[in-house]
């Protein structure tokens, strides 16, 4: 049988170990209004624009360093891949049926996730609509892990007893 | 697609988890499908039967709109 692309079962542990510190940062970033300075360093930036007193100043750099505040890409970064690695490591048993289930949620995920982007775009307008591209950069990932998990739990719960 | 695993499961006297570990799979697949909530590929189908010691044919059936 062809196995789907995933990595292995503990990659999966070691995805939470991430996420769950990430999310927590996340949060704390979302009250700051990704304002927060926590690290900041010279990065290497292949496009790069400034917004000073709520303009933005002419001329981007491009393919270049720069002195930033990385608060929201390290969070960002982190939680990625904690999302990733809990998304797409395999179950421990990860059969057909698994899979099944696997690429259902998915599907539902995506469903979703457009469905709220669709409510979104009409009910959401001006600067407001900023915030909505910015969780929806990580909605598909979090209703995929949270539908995908569910379902596992479920189906868990329903055999545990019978014989 | 109708089954008959847990009675071929009864008569060997196999436990779903028995029965799960000899077709290498997870238990949650079994109850699935004696719950007629899945459909098990053919490479699954033709294990379960090995080792049932019968054709395909006598342990799932096709149903009325399939």
């Amino acid at each position: 049988m062809t196995k789907a692309f995933l990595l292995p079962n503990r990659y999966k542990k070691i995805g939470w170990i991430i996420l769950i510190p990430a999310t927590i940062m996340g949060i704390i970033l979302i009250i700051g209004d990704f304002e927060t300075q926590w690290f900041s360093t010279r990065v290497f930036a292949i496009f790069s624009d400034e917004i000073k007193s709520g303009q933005f100043v002419e001329g981007g750099k491009v393919f270049s360093f720069i002195h930033t505040n990385i608060t929201n890409t390290v969070v960002g970064v982190l939680f990625l891949i904690g999302a990733m690695l809990t998304a797409f490591s395999r179950e421990k048993q990860e059969d057909e049926y698994i899979e099944k289930l696997r690429l259902s949620s998915l599907l539902w995920a995506v469903w979703v996730n457009y469905l709220l982007l669709l409510l979104a775009f009409i009910f959401v307008y001006g600067f407001a609509f900023l915030n909505v591209m910015i969780y929806n950069m990580f909605t598909i990932l979090i209703i995929f892990i949270a539908r995908f998990n569910y379902i596992l739990y479920q189906n868990r719960k329903g055999v545990a007893d019978e014989k | 697609m109708k089954n008959n695993i847990r009675i071929e499961r009864a008569i060997k006297n196999l436990t779903q988890e028995d029965l799960a570990n000899k077709v290498s799979v997870s238990r949650q697949t079994i109850n699935a499908m004696e719950a007629n909530k899945y459909v098990p590929s053919t490479l699954l189908a033709l294990k379960i039967a090995r080792i049932f010691n019968k054709p395909v044919e006598q342990i799932f059936m096709l149903e009325e709109g399939d």
